[in-house]
């Protein structure tokens, strides 16, 4: 049991970067499924957008799929625009915010994306597909040799041998294809570290205390859970009671829609005031103002 | 014991997407069993009908499904007919369409999701399209092969028609890659709409996120204890009528909340930014506090159901 314990622990831990390669892993497990039982290249005119198909658009579902399950965007939009505004809504103080949110949200969104184009490219037979009906590979490939050159390069994916024939002198399609993928690949990493390095230099925050950040981040989170379901627990208690005449109303006090939407807005660390989250702030505020108050009321 | 609560309490957290997973993978089950135990392409002039009967009326059912196990259609049509007025309130007759509309959405999953599967599989789109006498598709399908193409494309997915292999293979796997496409179109199309209009709900949403968020646990906490009060009242009240019939004695009181309370109680709730409710029961109760009208039920005249206290 120790020992279990102790691996839960590290997967706590180090959940984000685990949370990244399970992702990682199903869209390349997937991926091989895909190619192996799902995909048959026709062997036509068609062969580009088939290929084309099969390339891109798993890879924008999960895009969209990525924004869906990200919360920071929802906590910044949910009631940014409710009708009793008309729409008018949005100043321009809070653009900067929102696109710096939505850049970041676009990059995690990214992920599975990347990584099914990467494993589609490295297994190579979508882009096989798709190359073989395209007209730029057509003109490449098949220059000064004649339509029969044209007529047997859209069969190359379903007959191996055509492809030794074909493409003699240039790289075959398969060997592009896995080029491009570790291309990709390389290029990515190499985003992913610059963009990392220009966000650290940029920090308000030590390294020390960006750890203490994240750690107070998660705990909160996890304790609002908490709080939250004994809150609604107790809420849902005293009014099912009441209604059903066991007991008389309880004065219950609950935050009201002011208190939610104060520590709603995503919190921007900043050095000079050190709080580490919305409802830090909101706390150590609105009990300075009602301590003020209490001061003014003697 | 300290592990296992912390795996289920991961998995508890992500029961929507396991949820949603579960379902994605009986589809996919369903559809191979269908499409090897019951699925007999006819390749006949019949074939068109039979494989758009075997795409959509799965989809249909599901559909239907959707909407049986939904409670909100319940909330909704209930005690329709002696209350009209309770669907088209006045002066916001637009609210049962709005509230129609998202239990429809929510009924939709499960056959969007049949239809990307059997399109991805390509089995049932074959055998319709193979089927298909329209001139301008049949031309399009068949453009460089032989005559015969237009004559015996229906025998082409039983693998019986007097083509070459190399020409009947092709026209499958053309069939089979437009399916495909057309599959992956519905899944991207369904995932943007949804994006779309889960964002527009979202903006236009009265309160905040972790108000939103609260709301949820609150609702759910809210059934549970709903659930765990009518057990106990069923039991108390069955027990009690049980041992006035057999024991032939006085039934005691035991107050119970009126009809209109329940009718109130079963509004559908909507979020207010104004008022700090979180369900029609948490409204009654605050805007009530006087007592829900009570009914001493034993003093009910059991003969024509009148109160007679």
């Amino acid at each position: 049991m120790d020992e279990l314990r102790r691996a839960l622990d590290f997967c706590v831990c180090h959940q984000t970067i685990l949370g990244y390669s399970t992702v990682s892993l199903l869209t390349a497990a997937s991926e091989q499924i895909f190619s192996s039982v799902v995909f048959k290249c026709p062997c036509n005119s068609g062969n580009m957008l088939y290929g084309s198909t099969f390339l891109l658009m798993p890879a924008f579902i999960l895009f969209l799929l990525g924004y869906m399950v990200n919360t920071r965007i929802w906590r910044l939009l949910t009631g940014s625009c409710p009708p009793e505004n008309h729409c008018s809504c949005s100043p321009w103080g809070t653009c900067t915010q929102y696109c710096l949110v939505l850049a970041v949200v676009t990059a995690r969104a990214l992920v599975a994306p990347l990584t099914w184009i990467a494993v589609a490219l490295l297994s190579a037979s979508f882009y096989e597909c798709a190359a073989s009906g395209s007209s730029l590979m057509e003109d490449f490939v098949c220059k000064g040799k004649g339509q029969e050159c044209r007529k047997l390069l859209v069969k190359i994916p379903c007959d191996e041998k055509l492809s030794k024939d074909i493409t003699a002198e240039h790289l075959s399609l398969q060997a592009q294809s896995q080029l491009i993928g570790w291309l990709l690949i390389a290029s990515i990493m190499t985003v992913a570290l610059i963009a990392k390095c220009i966000s650290r230099c940029d920090s308000p925050a030590r390294y020390r205390q960006l750890k203490l950040l994240k750690t107070y981040s998660e705990k909160e989170q996890e304790l609002f859970e908490i709080k939250a379901k004994e809150h609604a627990t107790r809420l849902a208690e005293i009014n099912t009671n009441y209604f059903f005449g066991v007991t008389d109303p309880v004065p219950f006090q609950t935050p009201s829609n002011e208190d939610w939407q104060n520590i709603n807005s995503l919190y921007t660390f900043n050095s000079k005031d050190q709080y580490y989250s919305m409802l830090h702030e909101y706390v150590n505020t609105k009990r300075g103002k009602s301590n003020e108050s209490g001061q003014g009321g003697q | 014991m300290d592990g296992f609560q912390t795996l289920l309490k991961f998995f508890m957290n992500q029961k929507t997407a396991i949820g949603y997973s579960f379902m994605a993978l009986l589809t996919m089950g369903g559809e191979r069993v269908f499409s090897l135990v019951a699925f007999r392409c006819p390749c006949s002039n019949e074939n068109f009908r039979y494989g758009l009967v075997f795409l959509f009326s799965p989809a249909l059912v599901l559909l239907i499904i959707g909407y049986f196990v939904n409670s909100k259609t319940w909330k909704l049509f209930t005690g329709c007919w002696a209350n009209p007025r309770k669907i088209f309130p006045r002066g916001n007759t637009c609210h049962f369409f709005y509230i129609f509309g998202q239990i429809t959405l929510n009924a939709l999953v499960a056959p969007v999701m049949w239809l990307s599967v059997a399109l991805l599989n390509g089995t049932f789109y074959e055998c319709a399209m193979s089927g298909l006498k329209n001139p301008t598709y049949l031309n399009a399908v068949c453009h460089s092969k032989s005559e015969k193409c237009f004559e015996e494309l229906h025998k082409v997915a039983c693998d019986k028609s007097s083509m070459p292999f190399t020409e009947s293979d092709e026209l499958k796997r053309t069939l089979q890659a437009q399916s495909q496409i057309l599959g992956w179109c519905v899944i991207v199309t369904t995932a943007l709409l949804s994006l779309l209009t889960t964002c527009c709900a979202s903006c236009q949403s009265k309160v905040s996120h972790l108000q939103l968020m609260f709301l949820r646990v609150y609702t759910e906490k809210e059934k549970e204890k709903m659930e765990q009060i009518f057990q106990l009242y069923a039991t108390k009240l069955s027990e009690r009528n049980l041992k006035c019939f057999f024991e032939n004695k006085e039934p005691e009181a035991i107050p119970l909340p009126a009809f209109q309370a329940w009718e109130d109680a079963s509004q559908l709730y909507s979020v207010s930014s104004s008022k700090q409710y979180y369900s029609t029961i948490h409204k009654l109760v605050e805007e009530a506090p006087k007592g829900i009208n009570e009914e001493t039920e034993t003093m009910m005249d059991f003969v024509d159901r009148r109160e007679t206290s």
